[in-house]
Formats: C-alpha cells, structure tokens, sequence
C-alpha cells in the first residue's frame, strides 16, 4: 500500500505541474490586468497611478519571466502575495479552507446518508408509489436551479416566520464567543447545507437505486436467496455493499469538486469560500492568488482521488492495489 | 467613477448573477404575501446586541483593501472613512466645513491657503494629530499615491508646518477645487509616525488603520465583514453615538433585500440594492429610503463615441445619435424612474455653486427622429435598400444588468433612424483594456462622476490632457478642441466663483454641440436604511461621511 501510494503521488507531481503551466498562460491570455481593474474600481485615476501599479506588481515584465519567477516560489511552497487584498496569498486561501470545508462536509454527509438512505427506501418498494414519490423528489432537487432554492428558503425561513439567518456565517452584531458561537455557527450553516443537500441527495438517491437495482439481478443474490437467507440479510449483508462502489466513486470526485467551493450558494448565502475567491480574483485578474487557488484546488483532486483508490479496496477486498 | 458609483454593482466583479431577471420576479411575486405576513409578526427586532448599540451596514462589492488613502474604490472607502477623518467637511450646499481643521485662510493672490488645526485630536493610537501629518499626508501619501492625488494637489508645490497646529498649503496657482476635495473621502488624514520610512504601497496599514475618526479598526474577516468599535477619545464631544459599526458583504443582491427586510442589516446604499428592490422594499413600514447623500458623487450615465473612427467623427453623425435616444424612456424602463434628464457633461447639482448651465443645445425634443434622419442624410449616410446607413457596434460596461438591457434600447433606438447596431458584452478586464487601452470601440455606454468639482470629476472627460492609453474613466472619445481645452484651465485656476460659472457655461454650451458623448442621465442612488436608524445621510458625501451622528433605536 505504501509503495502504490509513493507510486502515485510520484505520477501526481508532472501532472500538477503541467496543470500549472497551462493555467498561467491560459490567465495570461485574458485581456486586461490587474492594475486596470484597480483603478477602474477607483473610478480612475492617473496615468501614473496606472503605471505605478503596473511596475509595481511586476506585470511589465516579459511573460516567461512571470511564469519562472513564479515557479521558483512556488517551488519553495512560496505561493506568492495578493497585492490587490495585501497578504500572502496561502493566507487567504487558508482563510477561506474552513468554511468551505465546513459547509462541504456537512452537505457532504446529509447527502450521502440521505441518498443513500432514499435510494434503499426506493429499490426495495419498486415501482410501487413510495418509489414514485422518491423518484419525484429527487427528480425535482436534482432540475431545481440551486440560488431559485436559496431564495425562496430566505424568503421562507428568515423573512416569513423569521427563524432563521438569511446569511452570513454567523452574527456580527452580536459577535458571540465560545458554546454560543458554534451554536450561532450551526444556526446559520442550516439553510446553505439544505440547499447544497437537496441537490446532492438526488444525486446519490439516484445512484444507489439505480446501483442496488443492478446489484439485485446478480446470481450472487439468487445463490444467497437460495440458501435461505432472509431478504434483509441478503439486502444489508450482501447487495448494499457491492451497490455502495459507484457511490464512492461519485462521492471521490464530487468531495475533490465541492473543496473548490460553491459560488452560487456562497454568493446566495454570503458564505465566506473558496469559489467567490475564486470568482473574484478572476474578474479583478489577480492571477497571483487565482494561480494558488487553482494549485491548492488541483493537489487536493489529486490526494482525495489517491484516498479513494486505497478505500476501494478497503471496501471490496478483491481490489488489489498496484 | 465606476464605482463610486456604480450601479448595482459595482466594481470589479460583476456579482454572480444566475438568472437575475427571474430571480427578481419571483421575489416580487411572493413580496405581497411575504409583506403581508411580516406586516402581522412585528417588524425588525435589529439583529443589534442589547447593551451595545450596533448598526450593521452593506458593503458591496467585497472590501480589498482598507487603503482609504490609494484607492477610491466604493468598498474600500465606505469603511475607511469612518476611521479617516478629513480636514474639512461639506454642507449641502457645497460649501466646506470645518472637521479636523477649526478655520481656514485663503490669500488675496489665491496661493496660500492656511489652516488651523483642531487642538488634542489623538489618532487611534494614542499619538497626537499635527500639520506633520497633515505635511506628510498631502505631499507623501495622497499626491504620490491616491489615484485622484495628483489632480486634487496638482498646485500644491509644499506644505508648511510653522507649528503643530497650522498647516500651510502654497500653491504654484489658485486652486479653488482643493478646498472640495478635503473631505476624509478624497483626502484621509493619515498618521505620519507609521508611515515614514516605510514603503507607502505596501504597509499594512492597509489591513488595520489607524486614524482620527470616530470609529477605531478592530477586526476584518475578509469575505465576510469589517468590524469598527468607537472610538471612545473622538474629539467631538458625545460622538459618535454608536458604539460598533459591522460593515457586511453578501454577494448575491437578492439576499441584501431580504437582510434589509428581515433587520438583519440596517443600512445600505450605492447600488447594494438593486432599483427594483427599492422600489418593493420602500412600500414596506420598517424601511426609509432616501435619495440624498450622493450630491458630491454625481454620476451621470454615458454614452462615448469613438470620435478618431469613422463615421463618429462627424459631428453630424454624433448628433444625429444624441437625438435617436430618448432620455426619460430610459430613465423609467431601465432604471426604474431612479434618475434625471442630464443635459450635458456637468450635473445638476453644481447649481447651488453656480457652475452649472442647462442653456445648452437640448437633443431631448419631440420630432427629435426627423432631425436625426435629416443629419444622417446630411453627413452622406443615406439608406441603403434594407433601410440601413451603417452598421455600428455598442459596448456596454459590464457592471450589471440594466447596461445590457440599455445596450438592448439603444440598438432599438438606432434601427428608428436606419443604423443596424449590434452589442458586444465582455468582462470588466477586458472592456476597459477594449475602451481605454485599445480604443477599439464605436460607442461605449458607461457612467461616470462628476465628484466634488469638475476639475476632480470632468476635466478628465474632455481635456486634451486626459487622453492616456491605459488610464480608465478618462478622456476616451478622443476628443478635445483647444478651445475648450483653454476654458478649463482658465476655470481650474479661476478663484472668483462667478467668473469659474461663466467659463465652465461657455465650456458646456460648447462640448454639447460637438456632441462626443451622449449624456443620458444623472443617475440616482438610493441610501435604504431600517426603522430606528437616524442620520445615516448628513452631508453631500452622504455613506462616505464618517457615521459619527450615526443613531439607532
């Protein structure tokens, strides 16, 4: 296990950096820069403001020494300054990795025990009506554009029976500390992680029935039936545990996905993460802080889609790794 | 500007917009249900902490930096001047008043200008406030570093200091526009003591200010808010009346009116709100909604023609163009009735100082399409079989939806009078590089603000001077004459109010006529604030004034 895990990681490094180049000169070829951005947002300025800025963040210089220069840093694990935020750009990035993760995770795991859960309800019942609502259902939250769904619970929740907060990541009037702030934390991680669950339960509600259906016309499963097991042996025992590969599959590359963030829910819902980061470094062509989103983004995919390769054969022990 | 003012967005990014139009709609639909439930459940318990009175304000787009001093950036300056104060304030009528300097002195000649400072003013820090920071603030940090510096102190040749209390401005030539751009706005008073030695750019004064203003820097978490306690010394007595002002960022438009609505946030203004918003959210009893406060901003919607490319640098053709479009339809159809008829390069609201003229050429006239066709035919653009003289392209500024849909009306407009237009909509990068590195447009619809004078805000616009591939929101149509060139030198230098009036009317009748750019409108911005919020908007500079009469419940 050690030595495929060496093995692929080794695999990883050409292909982060080949991901590298290719994003700094795909950014580079977008018209404008940064320098315009900023003082446009000043509402103009001076030619020598523009041209200050200019030197100063080094967009003058010819491109292929941009790209070197910005290698070696990142060589060093040195990702570079946001001069349009003022900081280290790995500050910013690990600023935004928590919450993030935060309100990844949480959908990530209301959806998959939902969908799964759904998807069992569904393959058992067939064709019969609890199927067809649950197949509703999850038609709807997978069709249902996700900001319709923030809104109209806001308009719901916060403005109508005002329970709950229609945004943010907490209260900063009240500023709470300590127990009252998770609390306040979790009150306001609600609405966001039911918008983000419904689509993502639909998705897994589908997969698992669809994967259990399939799994159930195997022989392995008349065998076990002809044996005399009961079918909820058959069905927990036997069934749910080949249905459940393509699940992790599905989850591997949606969890690599999801770290990147949401930018329709975080903008719906003003949660600080990574995809408005993202969304906003490239309309202000701070393409410091957008190649370090990208580089975070791409090891992440890549360690996450390693993890899921060691856990398949964790789950189904005929997989051999190498 | 762009952002000052800026629409519904404003700056950089184009908030993400997925399917605004029908977002809208059905937030519109379910207005009257909600408002009728929210009418019976007992409106706006302020998401405000009992004891500490907070108000909690909308910044919108997302704060970069709190660089007040080298950047004028809506986002940024809606915190920093609450943290900056300035040497001087303005009345509604345009008038300065005194802030951090008690009175002032201007010579005969116009080139010394003395200021006495306010006694036992501390920054944030402690230290005391001198004309050594007022020194260093003028000639070392806003002249070389603000992006409108260099035009606001273009005159200032030193600033003396004979004592801690007096700072004395000389002046190369009268400069009557300075006195306007003195607000902690335009020219935060900044602490000498943490800037000296230092690279000015990048100091992290950037991310915690010092000032002397009302309200102290204590915590930013980007993405989400910027927190500002009271500042217990302030050095008016009783001020400021809150104790902690939140200013929030929440990217999606739709759900600032819903944090309005439901209390959550009680102040917002300079486009956090989208104009139909407004409208909806002013029928409701717990919002006040006030067009005031935006009198020193003054941003008037554009249209720029390429005058160096043909057929637009026939002021026929230009002519022809101001009169196919019909102001006051634009006004109710894409702006929601949020704005008024501009009838030249100067707003309105230079009235009160006597600068302004509306005795102009007047494109806004009833049999306006027969008077355009005449030019057309005049400039030897006649119809070809289709009905078509020529075909034209329009690029809108990609700050919001209502530039595209004006880009929409504008090539209804022009097929009236025989002109097949069709529109290009690029992301903000690339639309300035486009207009103002490139050139490479026929006509640009874009707003852009007058400010506190018309050297800092038009000048820019139209003077010969101002053509500079790479600078933005400057002079992109090319055009300029040498005469008017001359009437705005004369008038930047001229201290006698009444002489200034007359060049800049001769200036105006004269730049209308050659027509290189249509003025539309004199937009309107919008300051929504919740029951129980007093004294949000004081002055012309209104959410770029400094909160300290700021009052709650």
């Amino acid at each position: 296990m050690i030595r495929f895990i060496t093995r692929r990681l080794a695999q990883a490094l050409p292909t982060v950096l080949l991901i590298f180049a290719l994003s700094f000169f795909l950014l580079k070829l977008a018209p404008g820069d940064m320098a315009a951005v900023m003082a446009g947002e000043s509402g103009g300025g001076s030619a020598e403001y523009v041209q200050n800025l200019r030197e100063q963040y080094g967009l003058e210089r010819p491109m292929i020494l941009q790209l070197f220069s910005y290698l070696k840093n990142v060589a060093t694990l040195n990702l570079g300054y946001s001069y349009r935020q003022n900081m280290p750009v790995f500050d910013l990035i690990m600023s935004r990795l928590g919450p993030t993760a935060l309100l990844m995770l949480t959908s990530f795991a209301v959806s998959i025990l939902a969908g799964v859960a759904l998807g069992i309800a569904a393959a058992r019942n067939v064709n019969r009506p609890v199927d067809r609502v649950i197949s509703v259902i999850s038609t709807l939250g997978y069709a249902t554009p996700l900001f319709w769904v923030g809104l109209m619970l806001i308009l719901l929740f916060s403005i109508t029976f005002r329970q709950l907060p229609t945004s943010g990541m907490e209260n900063v009037a009240a500023f709470n500390e300590g127990f009252a702030r998770v609390k306040d934390i979790a009150w306001h991680l609600v609405l966001p992680v039911v918008s983000l669950s419904l689509f993502y339960t639909a998705v897994y509600t589908r997969l698992m029935r669809a994967s259990l259906l399939e799994q159930s016309k195997m022989n392995y499963v008349v065998t076990a039936e002809a044996k005399g097991l009961a079918p909820r042996k058959v069905m927990y025992g036997h069934v749910l545990r080949n249905a459940l590969l393509p699940i992790l599959t599905m989850a591997g590359v949606q969890i690599g996905s999801m770290l990147g963030g949401s930018i329709i829910i975080e903008s719906v819902f003003g949660w600080p993460g990574m995809g408005l980061l993202a969304y906003e470094a490239l309309f202000a062509r701070d393409l410091n802080l957008l190649m370090g989103i990208l580089i975070v983004s791409s090891v992440m995919v890549i360690l996450i889609n390693i993890a899921v390769d060691v856990l398949y054969a964790v789950v189904d022990p005929r997989i051999q790794l190498n | 500007m762009k952002p000052e003012s800026h629409s519904p967005l404003p700056p950089t990014l184009p908030a993400p917009d997925f399917g605004v139009t029908d977002r809208r709609q059905v937030l519109k639909a379910l207005a009257g249900v909600t408002s009728a439930l929210v009418a019976g459940v007992g409106l706006g318990e302020a998401a405000s902490a009992q004891e500490t009175k907070t108000v909690v304000a909308l910044v919108q787009p997302d704060v970069a930096t709190l660089a007040g001093y080298m950047t004028s950036a809506v986002a940024t300056c809606l915190v920093s001047t609450k943290i900056y104060d300035g040497l001087l304030e303005y009345d509604f009528g345009l008038k300065p008043v005194p802030s951090l300097a008690e009175s002032w002195e201007i010579s005969r000649d116009g080139l010394t200008v003395t200021f006495k400072l306010r006694k036992g003013v501390t920054f944030h820090d402690g230290k005391s406030f001198t004309s050594a920071d007022v020194q260093f603030s003028i000639m070392e940090v806003l002249k070389k570093n603000h992006p409108r510096g260099s035009i606001n102190f273009k005159e200032v040749t030193a600033v003396d200091a004979p004592d801690d209390l007096t700072a004395v401005f000389k002046l190369a030539k009268p400069a009557p526009y300075m006195l306007m751009a003195l607000s902690g706005y335009e020219a935060p008073m900044v602490p000498k003591h943490l800037f000296v030695g230092t690279d000015i750019r990048s100091n992290q004064q950037a991310n915690a200010p010092v000032g002397t203003g009302p309200f102290k820097f204590r915590e930013w978490r980007r993405g989400q808010f910027v927190r500002l306690d009271k500042n217990e010394k302030y050095w008016q007595p009783g001020l400021p009346k809150v104790d902690r002002v939140v200013f929030r960022y929440i990217p999606d438009a739709g759900t600032r009116t819903a944090a309005l609505e439901s209390g959550e946030v009680q102040v917002g203004g300079f486009g956090a709100v989208y104009y139909s918003d407004v409208r909806y959210l002013k029928k409701l009893p717990n919002i006040a909604v006030t067009e005031k406060g935006y009198e020193m901003i003054s941003p008037i919607v554009e249209a720029h023609f390429n005058t160096k490319r043909a057929p637009f640098d026939q002021v026929k053709v230009r002519q022809a163009i101001s009169y196919a479009l019909d102001r006051q339809f634009i006004i109710d159809n894409i702006w929601f009735g949020f704005g008024k008829v501009a009838t030249g390069p100067m707003s309105s609201n230079f009235a009160v100082s006597g600068l302004y003229t509306s005795d102009v050429h007047n494109y806004n006239v009833p049999d306006r399409i027969e008077i355009a066709k005449k030019l057309l035919d005049e400039a030897g653009f006649p119809s070809n079989k289709d009905g078509v003289r020529f075909q034209m392209t329009i690029d809108p500024t990609p700050y919001g939806e209502e530039w595209r849909r004006f880009g929409e009306y504008v090539i209804e407009a022009l097929r009236a009078i025989g002109i097949q237009a069709k529109m290009r909509y690029e992301d903000v990068p690339t639309w300035l590089k486009r207009t103002y590195t490139d050139y490479d447009f026929d006509l640009m619809l874009s707003w852009v603000s007058n400010l506190a004078d018309p050297v800092i805000g038009m000048h820019r616009e139209y003077h010969s001077n101002s053509i500079k591939p790479g600078a933005v929101f400057v002079n992109a149509t090319r055009w300029s004459t040498p005469e008017t060139d001359a009437l705005m030198d004369h008038a930047a230098n001229e201290p006698d109010p009444a002489k200034r009036g007359e060049l800049y009317h001769q200036f105006q009748k004269l730049v209308v006529e050659a027509a290189p750019t249509v003025w539309i409108m004199e937009l309107a911005f919008s300051t929504v604030t919740t029951k129980g919020i007093k004294d949000a908007v004081v002055s012309p500079l209104g959410l770029y004034g400094n909160f300290a009469k700021l009052g709650i419940g």
